[in-house]
């Protein structure tokens, strides 16, 4: 089948220069033209934002800086390789899958060393077969267009191909759990494990579990994993996510903690259990992770102003204000261009000078918060507003705080883990029932706004509906009534005058935006059905 | 306090960075073989087929040591998937591709394109990458890998044209740790952990199993592995 190299664009990630000139050699001897060096996660990231490369092989055990899993977090997070890209990682243990993995952030293979140039050119070939194979699958996933991607994964399994069949499969009820199609995902899982125990299969049935809301039969099912596989880390990430929404955050801190032993490196896991532990107070284990992921953050996306004034106000609550004010200053050092560091590090000199009672310092590092408040307003992370909205109270403007928790509530009323946050933090440090009075009234308002939009569509006036739903769209982008009623809106108008493409693909946005903020399939399917038939209306 | 164990240093840490570093240095050492290689015209010295038949054989001890020392601890799992069998042969011989080209043996395989094996891929292929250089180094002319569905197995033989096992190879239960033949140079440790692995892959009530014999129908040794 070989494969032609001489048109690919490669990057060769590898901290030794004898193995890059043995690896350019072997490509070379291949065909290829266009060779990247970079021997080190920084210059790989560098070489990936100026060129678009088609091959990535790189080398999980980079010396200095970021180690090859954060290049590859990082080059996904910041969408630097092309879907069609094959990102192959070099490692030099067997059976580190799982270990090394990361949800979402799978290479597309590995390669062992040592390696010669008939494997490395095996590997490479394989991936594009496979690439190649699922891409009508992946364009349209990558697209947002979950429902299409099922439609193309069912046709490919028609084909009955026997290699790719179990890859087909696993994609084919990943996409159905993320279109929140539970019964067919879980069929599909019951059948492979009816053939044989496969891990990620029994892994799928719990995540399937979890969605159905059966926490302990999922909790069963991730913990067995463990048991028999004790490195997969991808169903201890699935066990805290379980018993954190059981309301066991105890639980949650000490499977997460096992997880964080695993694998050290991940960012993303110390950031979690440092969160969690912070919450459960038990300030050891935040303190170690919060530490850990300072210094992860150095090299990695996934670094932020967050984990340092995580770490400084945890200092606060155990009376330790100077160690507080030591990591303030490294915080300081760090923030130059970045609105929300700053931000931070002035809530952050307030907090510390109002524990310390020097009031005329605390109320100068209020300004400076005011200041950038106004500034940066909605772009600020809604946590960080949260904690913004909490200053201002504190410091006796309540009425500014009651302006950003109206607005942090009506932006994200449908989700259930911040609406949380906010009452708690309402209870703790305003009084209780005020949160609830907010949200009461918000409800209300959103309430009003939808009857006014449906009387008018019920009228007739579909123009008058839509702009009473457009408005409320942009002040509320993440509100699953208003998207649904805007949805079936723009469909009743194309069903009564008729289809445009320009109003499918606008409702088709909306579809897709409404699976990625996971309203149920139940709610979402029978629009994309009425909105197919309208598409194929167009075509004939 | 000389007595004082080890174990807060953590053997298995230390065995696991010393076997990443050997593996680093014995990649560059196949990286600059191959240099040195492309300097020589055919014929190449016979020195280079030395030279990576051994390095082949460090690195497959190494991982058998690391391997064996993890199950020894009962930290090792594995990691079951489905595979197309032909690609995993495919992986061997892209494995003894080097070496194939510096001898003039002939490796065959034969596999039907529809079978598959349920297995830890990467432990499968490397065992089997052991055995067949073995079998490289004893074989006149020969070797044959190849697969096939037989009952509720999927069974891996190797055939060569040399003058078969020694009794000891033979005659021994691969469960039992061999006696090495140390003068001979051959340990039989490959087999013995080829079988550890196999006993590993377990369906319902069967387990993996391998035998050897000298029924070879190319006339010399013939191994075979079974996965359930």
């Amino acid at each position: 089948m070989a494969i032609n190299l001489s048109s690919k664009k490669i990057l060769v990630v590898e901290d030794q220069s004898i193995m890059r000139e043995t690896i350019k050699h072997i490509l070379g001897s291949f065909g290829a033209r266009h060779i990247i060096e970079a021997e080190s996660g920084i210059n790989a990231i560098t070489a990936m934002r100026i060129d678009k490369f088609d091959i990535v092989l790189c080398d999980y055990n980079l010396l200095r800086g970021k180690n090859g899993q954060q290049v590859l977090e990082e080059a996904k997070y910041l969408k630097l390789l092309p879907v069609h890209a094959i990102f192959i990682m070099v490692t030099c243990e067997q059976s580190q899958d799982m270990v090394l993995t990361a949800i979402d952030n799978k290479p597309d293979d590995y390669l062992i060393k040592p390696f010669n140039r008939m494997q490395l050119l095996n590997r490479i070939e394989r991936c594009y077969v496979r690439k190649n194979y699922m891409a009508g699958i992946e364009d349209e996933i990558e697209s947002g267009n979950l429902y299409s991607a099922i439609h193309n994964c069912e046709k490919l399994l028609e084909q009955d191909d026997k290699k790719m069949r179990l890859q087909l499969l696993k994609t084919y009820a990943e996409l159905s759990i993320k279109v929140g199609d539970f019964r067919k995902a879980e069929e599909v899982y019951q059948d492979i494990l009816h053939e044989r125990e496969l891990p990620w299969a029994r892994l799928g049935l719990g995540v399937v579990a979890f969605y159905l809301g059966y926490y302990d039969q999922a909790i069963k099912t991730f913990q067995d994993l463990i048991e028999q596989y004790p490195v997969m880390l991808e169903a201890y990430d699935w066990l805290v996510k379980a018993h954190e929404l059981m309301g066991n955050d105890e639980h949650a801190v000490s499977s997460l903690n096992s997880a964080v032993t695993l694998s050290p490196m991940s960012i993303l896991r110390q950031k979690k259990l440092a969160l969690l532990a912070d919450k459960t107070e038990n300030f050891p284990v935040a303190k170690k992770a919060y530490t850990a992921t300072i210094k992860l953050g150095k090299d990695s996306i996934h670094g932020s102003s967050a984990d340092y004034s995580g770490l400084a106000n945890l200092h606060l609550k155990n009376n330790a204000a100077n160690e507080a004010l030591k990591i303030l200053y490294e915080l300081n050092q760090q923030s130059h261009n970045d609105p929300e560091a700053k931000l931070r590090a002035a809530l952050l000199e307030n907090e510390i000078h109002r524990v310390k009672g020097n009031k005329a310092l605390a109320q100068q590092a209020y300004d400076k918060a005011l200041k950038l408040n106004e500034q940066f307003n909605k772009q600020i992370p809604k946590e960080l507003r949260l904690e913004m909205a909490k200053t201002f109270y504190l410091n006796g403007n309540g009425e500014v705080c009651d302006e950003i928790l109206g607005d942090l509530i009506k932006t994200n009323i449908d989700d259930k883990l911040f609406i949380k946050d906010v009452v708690a933090m309402c209870n703790n440090v305003i009084s209780e029932n005020h949160a609830e009075i907010l949200i009461q009234r918000i409800k209300k308002e959103l309430v009003d706004i939808n009857n006014k939009g449906v009387s008018l569509f019920q009228e007739g006036n579909i123009k008058g509906a839509l702009a009473v739903f457009e408005k409320a769209i942009e002040k509320m982008p993440d509100n699953h009534t208003i998207i649904l009623n805007m949805i079936k809106i723009i469909i009743h108008d194309m069903k009564v005058s008729r289809p445009s493409l320009e109003k499918i693909t606008r409702a088709q946005s909306f579809i897709n935006k409404a699976v990625q903020l996971g309203i149920p399939h139940s709610q979402i399917s029978g629009l994309q059905i009425e909105l197919d038939a309208l598409q194929q209306k167009i075509n004939q | 306090m000389s007595n004082t164990p080890m174990s807060s240093i953590g053997f298995s840490t230390i065995l696991a960075s010393s076997v990443h570093d050997i593996k680093n240095s014995l990649t560059a050492l196949q990286a600059l073989l191959s240099q040195l290689e492309s300097v020589y015209q055919d014929p190449k010295p016979t020195e280079f087929k030395q030279l990576e038949f051994e390095t082949n054989r460090m690195n497959n001890c190494l991982m058998q040591l690391l391997i064996l020392y993890k199950i020894d601890l009962s930290q090792f799992n594995l990691s079951i998937d489905e595979y197309s069998v032909a690609d995993m042969l495919e992986d061997v011989v892209a494995q003894q591709s080097t070496l194939l080209s510096l001898s003039h043996i002939e490796l065959i395989t034969e596999c039907h394109d529809d079978l598959f094996c349920y297995c830890d891929n990467a432990l499968i292929t490397n065992s089997l990458c052991t055995l067949v250089n073995n079998a490289q180094r004893y074989c006149h002319s020969k070797v044959l890998l190849s697969a096939v569905q037989e009952d509720d197995y999927v069974v891996f033989c190797i055939e060569d044209d040399g003058n078969g096992y020694p009794e000891s190879l033979t005659a021994s239960d691969h469960k039992q740790l061999p006696q090495a033949d140390l003068a001979n140079g051959n340990t039989g440790l490959g087999l013995f952990f080829t079988e550890t692995i196999a006993q590993l892959h377990i369906k319902g009530d069967k387990r993996g199993f391998i035998t050897t014999d000298n029924n070879s129908q190319l006339g010399g040794a013939r191994f075979r592995l079974y996965l359930p």
